[in-house]
């Protein structure tokens, strides 16, 4: 989930700048009278299915982050409004943004006053330490990856019933204070993820799952019922009062609706008949559907280039791609083009041949794998080049080795599986596919036990964070062997391309810019080792219907639904 | 009477035990499940994982999970899915009356149109229009409604929906008390489809039926008394049919009704029980697979206890064991 | 056996006079026929490989090279190219891995025939034995099996072969003595042939009980025949009959489920085919390329179509007044 990333200092100035605007009348907003003219009337939006828990603290996908951001509220929140949408930090519940002290450890914020929850009662500095608390209580899923920063957080995680944050979140007056264990170039950004949403006090310490009446939230929504089956309604805030446009602006829809259990090609026409505004962005519009929309609804749909992967994990610790040469022959030998085919075609996809994708911090094009590389493989991806796969093959001895294709069991990945099988054979491999259930291939290729020796996975940021992709998805520390949680699906582990990450992810707090140089290196040391075959960026298709206006785009929440007009 | 019913309860009971069992098992022994695992979101700590085991009891030993499991399915009823977390019960609950709407209305028309290609066939035999009726219920037979309904939806839904079908609404289900038209609208081709291949079945069964007591001496009787063709064929004839017909409308329905309409509703995105099933294993959500499939069985079972009641009270000599 | 040729021979040539009937085998028989031939089909006219997956091919129409996937002229998307109408290539079009449906028609209804072919033999066998041993013996035995089929019996086919499938799907059964690969033909056909044996095995049971009460088995028991003897002399050949009967419906009804479970996406496994998942991967492309679901379609119905007369046929010619019909024939289409 994206934002592209400041410099702290920079931060820090622009956080005072835009908020010092705001108490000064918001010269960002709307002519007044324009914007009530559109107030009013429900939002509705279709999804295939519910997707998890309505608690904001467990819940982990874009699904509910979408609706999630206008009904809670954190520290600091993407921009929401305005030039920086979606990637810029500002102050939420917060005055303004801090600078750290203690060489980066410690974050003191001051807590707006008179801002009411859903629920009547007012937001009180106390709550935050409360809410972080709430975190390791109910298991959230980063509570351990992401907030385990917070001086006390590892006693929390190993027994979060007794959860106490006392030394890591110092409350006085209105002012709160963390320290952390060490110094987090990434803190600000954590702070803004609905997971560490301020909450109620009295809101329970475990998750809601679906009972919405108990919890409650800052933003200008609240969700008023949630039934997994059927829908989602988030109703308006009644004590919400807009204090920033660009944390958390007042929206226009009176009621946000999300619907479930359509099928995504009858979710295309309900939206063409203007029965619901817009189908989930996830949701991926069927081939069968994409050419009549375009054609005929132009201005319904929306294109947006994600920072996102899809990508083969290729196994580098079992044979046949435990060796270099075999690894690379695929590379060289995948047509991305058939890739991008089976996605959508090449106004829905972007090829690519290593790890970042395009526009990301730290990306710098690169791609030897390829038929005519540019100078030092700083080009784009033009053609493949079988030839030399198959030589490729042939030095590394691999031939005839057996090899499992393992995607997910929709229709695109199986397509994609399919295309790969068919070039494996063709490579000399004796390739076989097994398709698997989507909710069990993720789990299921991550594993080392199961000994998947090709399998097919993406990645979509949760950060703009160069480490969010290489750490994450290839560094040492990721894989873990015979766990369903092991991100590194390709077990690659090169020590030496390891240390220079670490050199990056240090140098990343005190100086971005080297950093991101620096990360550019490790991505083509990593793409010259070839752990994966690299597909393609995707885009996002997002289909509304005829009546919304002011459709905004934010890479870190996709479509900002209480800013659309529906009259 | 009362033995026989107690006897057969208990074996009811059996029957659902085994089953839910079985499905319990054969879930745990597929590779690749693991509920922490898929309740813990995309990139989870091994740590919180081994948290949300112990949560939901997925360390515990099989019998003790089982247990656990069906004690909240059926005496504390707070069962939650794995998937989204909701409880699992009001969703089956929410399920039934779609499936009920659409194979009530669906029984309704083959029963009606069964019996009338039946009887029409029987009394025109030797005419063509007996074969030409038969081929139809053949065709219909051999058509897999998913196929059609496929077929259906693109000529009402696509080629067809801004000209003939413009009056349609998309597919989908509306609760009859919502809007009973539109409830109509959107089952009436669900119910067509679902329909086509049971007219044919029972077209063809209750020909044969009739053909079949035309020999019988309480016909040749009836006949022998002076009663008309008419009388004889509805008075007799067909109410001698109609007992084994009503027997197959009794299994049928029952299947129906625990989920066997699966495929129609998926064709149509009716949220019924088979829609339920189906997107519920996929997502390997064992909870409401277990709850589903128990109610499946226990539609099934009693639909066969009602059968071999009418059974046993139509003739006492077989009476099952 | 050789007492019962008698009344076979009377019933082949009863069958032979039957117009319908010989039309549905001839029908039938064309069709397999033709996915016996596929691979000539795909290699000598189409020149193509039905199971290699290439969206970046081309081909030649009217002197042009085209792309086998097409992009819209016109706004988003990617087709793949419609019938050509040339049986040389792409008769009916591409799907959208690129190949050639036509040839890949003629390869599934292989898997389509084999897959209900042995089901339906396996239930048939299966379901034989059970009612023989359950029938001829009775006591504990028959109330154990009889206990244990009701197990089965108490779930809607579809749903319990739907359930199974969906978890095996994703690995392997191991049956002690063999273990079936996922992704293996022989998982299909070993669900829905267990799925059926209740269906067969207690109408089998209820003739072996009433055929063990009449005279001519009495008198042999009376005789002191052995039950082998007994089974294979006596009763056999009057359930064989029954078998007969209803084997060409068994096989519509297995075809019936296996494309159900084919479309569901847990039936046959790709890169292999079967008319079920033709229908499932035109499903996606319903709109701009409907051929590819509804042909698949057409040819499942007509297999059925045709065996179903067949079956008719066979009853009327040998046994006019069967008592044993499979009560849900065709179940599993719904």
């Amino acid at each position: 989930m994206p934002k592209f990333r400041f410099r702290f200092a920079l931060l820090a100035a622009l956080g005072a700048l835009i908020a010092g605007a705001l108490t000064a009348g918001g010269a960002l907003s709307h002519p007044a009278a324009r914007a009530a003219s559109h107030r009013g009337g429900t939002f509705t939006m279709l999804a295939k299915s519910a997707a998890d828990t309505a608690d904001p603290m467990v819940d982990y996908t874009l699904q509910y982050w979408q609706l999630n951001q206008a009904t809670y509220d954190g520290l600091t929140a993407y921009s929401k409004t305005g030039p920086g949408l979606g990637a810029e930090l500002v102050p939420d519940l917060a005055v303004a943004i801090p600078k750290p002290g203690g060489g980066g450890k410690t974050w003191t914020f001051e807590i707006r006053k008179g801002i009411r929850y859903s629920t009547g009662a007012t937001l009180k500095p106390a709550d935050v330490k409360q809410s972080f608390e709430r975190i390791f209580k109910v298991k959230g899923p980063t509570a351990g990856s992401f907030y385990i920063v917070i001086k006390g957080a590892d006693a929390c995680l190993k027994k979060p019933a007794t959860c106490d944050l006392s030394a890591g979140i110092k409350v006085k007056g209105q002012k709160v204070t963390f320290t952390l264990t060490r110094p987090d170039p990434e803190f600000l950004d954590k702070l803004a993820l609905p997971h560490a949403s301020i909450l109620p006090p009295t809101t329970p310490d475990k998750d809601i799952a679906t009972d919405v009446s108990k919890i409650g939230g800052t933003g200008a929504y609240y969700w008023a019922s949630y039934n997994p089956t059927k829908s989602i309604v988030l109703k308006r805030n009644k004590y919400f009062k807009q204090w920033s446009k660009l944390a958390q602006p007042d929206g226009y829809p009176d009621q946000i609706v999300q619907k479930f259990g359509l099928e995504v090609s009858d979710e295309v026409t309900a939206v063409i008949n203007g029965e619901a505004d817009e189908v989930f962005a996830a949701d991926t519009i069927p081939p069968d559907r994409l050419n009549e929309i375009s054609t005929k609804y132009p201005k319904q749909l929306h294109v947006q280039q994600l920072t996102a992967d899809w990508y083969w994990a290729l196994n580098t610790n079992i044979p046949p791609f435990n060796n270099l040469k075999a690894r690379q022959a695929v590379n060289f030998a995948f047509d991305r083009n058939a890739a991008v085919t089976n996605f959508g075609g090449p106004q829905l996809a972007t090829p690519t041949c290593q790890v970042l994708p395009a526009g990301f911090p730290g990306y710098e094009q690169y791609c030897p794998y390829t038929k005519n590389p540019a100078q030092g493989g700083r080009g784009p991806w033009t053609g493949a080049d079988f030839a030399k796969a198959k030589k490729l093959v042939d030095e590394s001895g691999t031939k005839g080795a057996a090899v499992d294709v393992v995607p997910a069991n929709d229709e695109v990945q199986k397509n994609m599986g399919q295309y790969m099988q068919t070039l494996l054979t063709k490579l000399g491999y004796k390739a076989t596919l097994k398709p698997l259930e989507a909710g069990l291939q993720y789990p299921f290729v991550q594993n080392s036990k199961n000994k998947v020796e090709v399998g097919l996975s993406q990645w979509y940021q949760d950060y703009p964070a160069a480490s969010d992709f290489l750490n994450v998805l290839t560094g040492c520390a990721s894989f873990v062997p015979n766990s369903n949680a092991s991100p590194n699906i390709a077990g690659f582990c090169d020590k030496q391309i390891d240390a220079k990450m670490q050199k990056a992810l240090k140098l990343g707090i005190t100086d971005q810019t080297a950093a991101n140089k620096l990360w550019a290196q490790v991505d083509r040391d990593v793409t010259d080792q070839a752990p994966w075959v690299p597909m393609f960026n995707p885009k996002l298709t997002d289909f509304v219907s005829k009546r919304v206006g002011n459709y905004t785009f934010s890479k870190q929440y996709y479509f900002i639904v209480d800013q659309a007009w529906v009259q | 009477m009362i033995r026989f019913l107690v006897r057969r309860l208990i074996g009811t009971a059996a029957v659902l035990f085994a089953v839910s069992v079985l499905v319990f098992l054969i879930f745990f022994k597929t590779p690749g499940v693991d509920p922490a695992r898929q309740m813990a979101g995309r990139n989870p700590n091994p740590e919180t994982i081994a948290q949300i085991r112990k949560d939901f009891g997925l360390d515990k030993s099989l019998p003790e999970q089982y247990v656990t499991l069906m004690n909240r399915l059926v005496i504390k009823r707070d069962l939650i899915s794995y998937s989204d977390r909701g409880r699992v019960l009001p969703r089956v609950v929410d399920a039934i009356p779609v499936t009920l709407s659409l194979v009530v209305g669906a029984a309704i028309i083959w029963v009606v149109f069964g019996i009338a290609m039946g009887l029409a066939a029987a009394t025109s035999r030797g005419t063509p229009l007996d074969p030409v009726l038969m081929i139809l219920g053949m065709i219909g037979i051999s058509m897999p409604v998913f196929w059609l309904g496929n077929v259906v939806n693109l000529v009402t839904q696509e080629r067809l929906h801004d000209s003939v079908f413009s009056w349609l609404p998309g597919l989908g289900y509306t609760p009859f008390l919502d809007s009973p038209s539109t409830w109509f609208l959107h089952l009436l081709f669900p119910w067509i489809t679902l329909a086509i291949s049971y007219i044919g079945l029972y077209g063809r069964v209750l020909r044969a039926n009739l053909i079949e007591v035309e020999n019988e001496d309480f016909v040749r009787t009836a006949r022998a008394k002076g009663l008309t063709e008419r009388r004889v064929l509805i008075r007799h004839s067909l109410r001698t049919s109609m007992i084994s017909f009503v027997s197959l409308f009794g299994l049928d329905f029952g299947a129906l009704a625990g989920g066997a309409a699966l495929l129609a509703e998926q064709v149509f995105g009716l949220p019924g029980i088979g829609k339920l099933t189906y997107v519920s294993l996929t997502r390997f959500d064992l909870p409401v697979v277990m709850a589903i499939v128990l109610y499946g069985a226990f539609f099934v079972v009693f639909a066969n206890l009602i059968v071999d009641l009418v059974y046993a009270r139509l003739d006492p000599r077989i009476r099952p064991a | 056996m050789a007492l019962a040729a008698g009344p076979w021979r009377t019933a082949a040539s009863r069958l032979r006079r039957d117009r319908i009937a010989l039309a549905a085998g001839v029908l039938l028989a064309l069709i397999v026929i033709a996915c016996l031939l596929a691979p000539v089909y795909a290699d000598h006219i189409a020149h193509t490989d039905p199971f290699s997956a290439d969206p970046s091919a081309t081909t030649v129409v009217d002197g042009q090279e085209v792309p086998v996937m097409q992009p819209a002229k016109v706004g988003l998307g990617v087709y793949p190219i419609g019938p050509t109408w040339d049986p040389g290539h792409y008769l009916l079009g591409a799907d959208e891995n690129g190949r050639d449906v036509a040839a890949r028609l003629l390869y599934a209804g292989r898997n389509t025939l084999l897959i209900s072919v042995a089901a339906a033999a396996l239930a048939s066998v299966v379901a034989l034995v059970i009612g023989l041993v359950t029938g001829f013996f009775g006591g504990l035995i028959d109330t154990l099996l009889t206990r244990l089929l009701d197990v089965v019996w108490a779930f809607p086919v579809l749903l319990l072969a739907i359930s199974l499938s969906a978890v095996l799907f994703n690995s392997k059964l191991d049956l002690g003595v063999i273990t079936i690969e996922s992704g293996s033909l022989l998982l299909p056909i070993v669900i829905i042939g267990a799925v059926y044996v209740p269906y067969i095995a207690r109408p089998i049971r209820g003739e072996v009980l009433s055929l063990r009460e009449k005279e001519f088995v009495e008198a042999g028991i009376a005789q002191g025949a052995g039950d082998l003897r007994l089974i294979v002399r006596e009763i056999l050949p009057n359930v064989i009959t029954s078998m007969v009967v209803f084997f060409p419906l068994m096989v519509a009804t297995a075809m019936l489920l296996e494309s159900a479970l084919s479309y569901l996406g847990i039936g046959v496994r790709a890169p292999d085919a079967s008319w079920g998942t033709i229908i499932q991967d035109g499903t996606g492309l319903l709109r701009n390329r409907p051929l590819i679901a509804i042909v698949p379609g057409i040819l499942i119905a007509l297999s059925v179509m045709s065996l179903n007369v067949l079956g008719d046929g066979v009853r009327d010619a040998l046994d006019p007044r069967a008592r044993l019909r499979i009560r849900d024939a065709s179940e599993a289409a719904r």
